[in-house]
């Protein structure tokens, strides 16, 4: 049995890369089981789905926790650190990423693969820059780098399951596909961890009762974002609309009145380079 | 330190789990800069519910009673009760609640609140659709209005029945204090809510609350949205104490409503003739608010000092 986990953000389409892996695993002739963790959906949350392809009926009904192949659609989330919770010594992880493979962070014996698939899906118009969505992409770069379905399978099961723009989104499968780059596993020794950049929370103590008495702000929200603010204070007139309009509470004003954005829970909205009035605040990408 | 137009007290917590550019989770911010911290909340099922508690966290800083999706009206009127009982002093009793679990599934225990004239704020975040549970179409989405239960194509052509009339619907009851808010205008939203506070009996916010990923618009564009919407007669500001309304934000003249929904995915089907049925709709609904409007008339339930705050608030936002 093979066992593949998908990681993205809500709204790129890791949910459905899931199932449409399955479907084109069962096209193969497969037995393929997809299913999303349940979880709180939200457009630029991190998102797990779960897929097993084996050739006899798939009985376990859990969450994967030690995947063969782990794919991530995009390289903020291995910031994050658990995107490889768990994968397997001689696994394979697939990053959606313009990075060499070998530039990517693995343990010893897993085959690093990449494959640019966010400038594949938006050159075939698949989504904005902000949210492109890169899920046929990577499926292509998935068949080519590990086999676990043919690209023909993965082309029919676009064709019938994708509702919107299923012509760019089979030219995108077949690009991701071309495109793949694998590298050879690391040495014992030079192994690199992916949870060096980010320190992970320490676990939460669950309280007796039902009630929630942390404070979220010890939650970081920073992994959504795909674009960051970043403040000009010299054009700064203080007008304060930045942290006037500021959902997520991640700007403060400092003591001479400047705002200050907290990175860790700002989600990248670009509200405040929106609403600024001289234009002092810019989005620019993150990493 | 620079001079703030709104209180710096911030009684939501960054981390909680709204989506990027949430419309909602600014309402709520700047509800509880107004009305303070000895509030407590009741709140049926609805994206707030989802974004409060990633448990065992919360992201408010006040107290919060999940309720059941039909009863937030029946909850805070039990919860005045209790603190009446227990003659706990200066509490804020607030039902905050989504159009759906409002406009359609509360509506009942809505009415029972405002007629039992139950002493709590009654607080409605408006983003036109069960949004939590995935764009599907509620009493309060507009007439046109594209969501996953009213597909565009074949026959289908958005919603094709027109936005239920809350405020009517609320004002029917005589409360002591309805009005509307919008985040894009942060003085008056902060204003209303803390002169909500301050009267007693049954009071009623409704707050408009844009949402990206329902309405299909990119998510630094909330508070460009929100503006439109008051400024083209589809959310127009307003309150009314004691029977006289009072429009909170005057308008020379209303800007074309296809500045405001060209904006927004959910109405890129619209063709001419139907942009200026909406068109036509939101001219009367703002003329019947004008003939409404008593400001002018001598001797109204406001001071001139309120109405002086408003006006300097609005100028700051219209900068």
């Amino acid at each position: 049995m093979l066992e593949i986990r998908f990681h993205g953000r809500g709204g790129q389409g890791a949910v459905v890369a899931s199932e449409l892996l399955a479907q084109a695993a069962f096209l193969d002739g497969k037995r393929p089981q997809s299913f999303p963790f349940f979880g709180v959906e939200r457009r630029g949350a991190p998102v797990t789905a779960y897929c097993r392809i084996d050739d006899r009926e798939v009985r376990l009904r859990t969450s994967i926790t030690r995947p063969d192949i782990v794919v991530v659609l995009e390289p903020g989330l291995l910031r994050a650190g658990s995107a490889m919770e768990g994968l397997k010594p001689d696994g394979i992880l697939l990053v959606n990423s313009r990075e060499e493979p070998a530039a990517l962070p693995a343990p010893a014996g897993v085959r690093r693969a990449s494959v640019d698939a966010t400038t594949i899906a938006l050159t075939h118009g698949l989504g904005t820059p902000m949210m492109p969505i890169v899920n046929t992409a990577i499926l292509g770069a998935l068949a080519a780098a590990s086999g676990a379905v043919s690209l023909g399978a993965l082309e029919q099961a676009i064709d019938r399951f994708v509702p919107a723009h299923p012509a760019e989104n089979r030219a995108a499968a077949r690009d991701g596909a071309a495109a793949v780059r694998v590298a050879p596993p690391l040495t014992a020794g030079h192994s690199r961890g992916a949870s060096s950049a980010v320190a992970r929370a320490p676990p939460l103590e669950l309280p007796d009762a039902p009630m929630a008495v942390a404070s979220s702000a010890t939650i970081a929200t920073a992994a959504w974002r795909t674009l960051r603010p970043e403040i000009d204070q010299r054009r700064c007139t203080r007008c304060n609309f930045c942290w006037k309009f500021c959902p997520d509470v991640a700007i403060e004003l400092n003591a001479e009145g400047f705002p200050v954005v907290h990175l860790e829970h700002c989600k990248g909205c670009g509200i405040c380079a929106a609403e600024c009035p001289p234009g002092a605040i810019a989005m620019v990408a993150e990493g | 330190m620079v001079k703030l137009t709104i209180p710096a007290t911030e009684l939501v917590r960054p981390g909680h789990a709204a989506c990027p550019g949430c419309g909602p989770a600014l309402a709520m911010r700047l509800l509880l800069k107004g009305l303070g911290p000895r509030t407590v909340l009741s709140m049926p099922a609805c994206c707030w519910t989802v974004i409060a508690t990633p448990y065992p966290t919360t992201a408010l800083g006040v107290a919060l009673l999940d309720n059941p999706i039909e009863s937030t009206g029946a909850s805070i009127s039990g919860i005045r009760a209790a603190v009446d009982a227990l003659a706990i002093p200066d509490v804020t009793v607030v039902g905050f609640a989504g159009d759906g679990g409002t406009a359609d599934i509360g509506l009942q225990a809505l009415s029972g609140m405002l007629e039992r004239r139950t002493n709590a704020i009654y607080v409605m975040y408006d983003n036109e659709a069960y949004m939590n549970t995935g764009i599907q179409r509620s009493g309060a989405t507009p007439e046109g209005a594209w969501t996953t239960t009213t597909p565009v194509g074949g026959a289908g052509r958005g919603k094709p029945e027109r936005k239920k009339d809350i405020m009517g619907i609320v004002l029917a009851h005589r409360p002591v204090y309805a009005a509307t808010l919008n985040p894009s205008f942060p003085e008056d939203f902060v204003r209303k809510a803390a002169k909500a506070r301050e009267i007693a009996g049954p009071r009623f916010l409704h707050v408009f609350a844009p949402c990206p990923p329902g309405w299909r618009y990119s998510s630094e564009e909330t508070i460009e949205i929100g503006r439109l919407a008051t400024d083209t007669g589809v959310f127009p500001l307003y309150e009314v104490a004691d029977g006289h309304l009072r429009l909170t934000r005057r308008l020379s003249s209303l800007k074309p409503i296809g500045e405001y929904l060209g904006r927004q995915g959910r109405y890129a089907h619209l063709t001419p003739e139907e942009r200026a049925r909406l068109q036509a709709e939101v001219r009367s609904g703002w003329e019947r608010i004008l003939r409404e409007d008593a400001s002018g008339s001598p001797g109204g339930p406001f001071s001139s000092r309120s109405s002086h705050a408003a006006t300097k608030g609005d100028t700051v936002e219209a900068a």
